[in-house]
């Protein structure tokens, strides 16, 4: 029996990020899953004791209790990712821009998202006004995203390997059109869609595809 | 406003080069249009409407796998170049019909662009030529929310650009060429031009696709921060023109009309044509030795674009002679800018393949008819036996080549007298998959080698065999011996060597057409149809390739091909109208 729990919902996109980092790097542990929608568990009594917050995902690694998406990336990659790769604590300019990026994800998950739990969870929540702001910002990434290819980059933040940056910015970004949010315009983000894809270890989740492998 | 009908035939830039890597599938709009947009490993780029045929759904999120994109959805697979489905995995048994194929629309890489129209066009894309040798490098491309009008007329009065540094700003630089593209000259930094092409995405959305002309290629550091610099001053316009659109009525999307598949295509069998035998003309491009005594032929459209085939499928080829023969297509998948053949001669021929080998040469033109599939591959076995004799190889090249490129798996056995008989031995080698040569076998240790080879009829594994009519009826036998089920074991004959007997008489009556016909002695049954005129298509017309299949509603066929497995005789539901008569005195045939 693996140490790890998760405190997961199968259709979010933030419990997404954690499975996929957990699958990427191999590391075994076991889902507690939390009805989020219909039931709303996230905000019943029990779960309340394990996350005040009442917010998924929620990851349990021994004594430890870690709440937010991407407060437990960091602690899964900084922990369990012997390469140092995913999280670069040892390089000031990397970790300024990985922790830039999550940032940026953040904002995606209250645009992107919010779209999303409007569309598909009924939140009562301005979906013009989040489609809007997601769209500023995936124009954003895009950019930044061309402008690393133009250099032969191929990840968010440049470098040989992917970050804990690609896999906070890919949950929200990747789910975006069930938000009704295309991607259409945004070519570069796509092609860095196909590679995250393409990443050993990679999951999908309802709505998330697999790309073909590459050549 | 403008006519959107009209500016359908113009070119139009979709994506730039560099937007299509390998592997990838872009998600394009024009005039409305949604494109699927993708390179195969030949190079070549398709623009294709971006449904799949089956349930519409966005082929824009399928798989390329190199040769051909695949739906998300349900897995049906489109050929490189032509569209044309080539398999359906829920009917893993049956060839698609040639009427499934996706809108294509033309494409043409110029300027580092991708471009496309409506219309089959002769002429080019109006890109900007510059007197002097200018390397274009391309700009990123910046949708903006509005009307092609609001973003060129805000582009004229918003654009400026200033030297890297910042200083002596060059206002509204830009001059209207026409209504899609905008130029400027002699710009800081020793750009000599820009030119900004806009792609009317849809009525209220167009995305600029600029590039900037300099006298030597841009690189490294300085290449990102004069495209940046362009890419600061394209979002600032942007930015101007769309806080003043967005107080305006957001136009109506444009509504391109898709032309339908019919549902009659769609869902049937391709229709019967009497007179479909010849209909393409093909030029032979190439001609090699390939083995002893075997030659391949290169042959390409002399008109548009051919027809795409799927592994196992052949064409009737109309010889300079007067004759009709059938050969087999060895073309791997996404190769659909030609057709390829391997030739045997034979000294006992009929003159087939003498006329191949020594009148035809590069530069001549055949007919051809398009390709039919009655030997199709099915690709959901859980692994898949080629058993090949001689010159039989050639359907089932084609199918190693599919399955090798699809990472199925599969074992080749390839039975030939001597080495230098071996097609394609050093490809065949590298296919990832296990190839076997027997080299020389007895009848007996080739009897020995086929019982060694289908002793365990494991579920889901099929058998595809083709060859001399001597060691296929020996394989089919040893499979029947084995267990194997027929649906397991499939087969093609090169010809038919049994002893056909017409002294039968009998009478057809054809549900659907209300006919009643006589077939007297020594008179086939498809002579008959013919006749009275009832449209049956036909290509060996020897009991071989299954092509004039006919359905039968009541009575006993008298069967004499070598196309339907026992099994599928022992039915009695279907027979070849070229061959096979009547035990009955009367037939009941769905024509």
């Amino acid at each position: 029996m693996s140490s790890i729990t998760l405190y997961d919902y199968e259709l979010s996109g933030n419990c997404y990020k954690i499975r996929l980092l957990l699958s990427i790097l191999g590391i075994d542990y076991q889902k507690q899953a939390v009805e989020f929608y219909p039931a709303a568990e996230h905000k019943s009594d029990s779960f309340l004791a394990i996350n005040p917050l009442g917010q998924l995902p929620v990851l349990v690694d021994g004594e430890l209790n870690v709440s937010d998406s991407h407060a437990i990336l960091v602690y899964l990659a900084a922990d369990y990712d012997k390469t140092g790769h995913w999280y670069p604590v040892r390089n000031a300019t990397r970790l300024a821009q990985v922790t830039q990026w999550m940032c940026f994800a953040d904002a995606l998950t209250g645009s992107a998202s919010a779209a999303r739990l409007v569309d598909g969870f009924f939140y009562k929540l301005d979906g013009e006004a989040c489609r809007r702001e997601a769209h500023r910002l995936l124009r954003i990434l895009d950019e930044h995203l061309w402008f690393n290819e133009q250099q032969a980059n191929q990840w968010i933040v440049p470098g040989e390997h992917p970050t804990i940056a690609d896999i906070a910015c890919f949950a929200y970004t990747i789910l975006s059109e069930e938000g009704g949010i295309s991607r259409m315009d945004y070519g570069a983000i796509r092609r860095w869609t196909d590679h995250v894809k393409r990443i050993p270890g990679f999951i999908v989740m309802p709505g998330v595809f697999p790309a073909g492998p590459a050549v | 406003m403008i006519d959107i009908e009209a500016i359908r035939k113009h070119w139009h830039p979709i994506a730039a080069s560099n937007d299509l890597p390998l592997r990838h599938v872009f998600h394009a709009q024009v005039l409305g249009r949604e494109l699927a947009v993708w390179r195969a490993d030949d190079g070549n780029v398709n623009a294709w409407e971006n449904r799949c045929l089956h349930r519409g759904v966005r082929l824009s999120i399928g798989v390329n796998d190199g040769t051909e994109l695949v739906c998300q959805y349900h897995g049906w697979r489109y050929a490189n170049r032509t569209a044309g489905c080539t398999y359906i995995p829920a009917h893993p048994a049956d060839a698609p019909a040639r009427t499934i194929c996706n809108n294509t629309y033309p494409v043409k890489e110029k300027h580092g662009l991708i471009w496309c129209t409506e219309l089959p066009a002769t002429t080019e894309p109006l890109t900007l030529e510059t007197a002097d040798k200018h390397i274009f490098t391309p700009l990123f491309a910046p949708s903006v929310n509005a009307t092609l009008a609001q973003t060129a007329n805000g582009l004229m009065t918003h654009f400026s650009v200033a030297t890297l540094a910042g200083v002596n700003p060059v206002n509204k630089p830009l001059r209207r060429i026409n209504d899609f593209t905008l130029s400027a000259t002699r710009l800081p930094d020793e750009v000599d031009h820009l030119v900004l092409y806009l792609q009317p995405a849809n009525a209220g959305r167009t995305i600029v696709r600029g590039a900037i002309a300099t006298k030597n290629a841009l690189q490294g550091i300085d290449k990102i921060r004069l495209l940046k610099h362009y890419s600061v001053a394209l979002n600032t316009c942007r930015r101007k023109i769309e806080s003043i659109v967005v107080q305006q009525p957001a136009p109506t999307d444009w509504q391109p009309m898709i032309k339908r598949v019919s549902e009659v295509n769609s869902t049937m069998p391709e229709q019967t044509v009497l007179t479909s035998h010849s209909t393409l003309r093909l030029q032979v491009t190439r001609i090699d030795q390939v083995a002893d005594a075997i030659k391949s032929f290169r042959l390409e459209s002399i008109s548009g674009q051919l027809p795409s085939a799927q592994p196992g499928a052949h064409i009737d080829i109309h010889l300079p002679n007067g004759l009709t023969r059938q050969y087999s297509l060895i073309n791997g998948p996404g190769q659909t800018d030609h057709y390829a053949i391997a030739v045997k001669r034979v000294t006992d021929s009929t003159g087939g393949s003498e006329v191949l080998h020594t009148t035809l040469k590069p530069g001549d033109v055949i007919a051809s008819s398009a390709p039919r599939n009655n030997f199709s591959l099915r690709r959901d076995a859980v692994h898949t036996h080629l058993i090949a004799g001689g010159i039989g190889i050639t359907p089932l090249l084609s199918m190693a080549r599919a399955m090798s490129h699809a990472k199925l798996p599969f074992t080749l056995h390839y039975f030939v007298t001597n080495v230098a008989d071996i097609v394609f031995k050093s490809e065949l080698e590298q296919l990832r998959g296990n190839i076997h040569f027997h080299t020389g076998l007895s009848t007996t240790l080739t009897q020995e080698k086929l019982q060694d080879i289908l002793r365990d009829p494991l579920a889901h594994h099929h058998v595809y065999l083709c060859g001399p009519a001597g060691m296929l009826s020996a394989a089919i036998q040893t499979a029947q011996d084995n267990h194997w089920s027929d649906a397991h074991v499939h087969f093609e004959y090169f010809k038919n060597t049994t002893q056909r007997d017409t002294s039968s008489s009998f009478t057809v009556e054809l549900a659907r057409s209300g006919l009643t016909l006589a077939v007297p002695t020594g008179k086939s049954l498809l002579e008959i149809l013919r006749e009275n005129t009832v449209s049956v298509p036909s290509s060996c017309e020897q009991g071989t390739c299954g092509t004039c299949r006919v359905s039968v509603l009541e009575g006993t066929p008298d069967h004499q091909d070598v196309y339907l497995s026992d099994t599928d005789k022992a039915r009695n539901h279907c027979l070849m109208s070229c061959v096979s008569r009547a035990k009955s005195d009367k037939l009941v045939l769905d024509l």
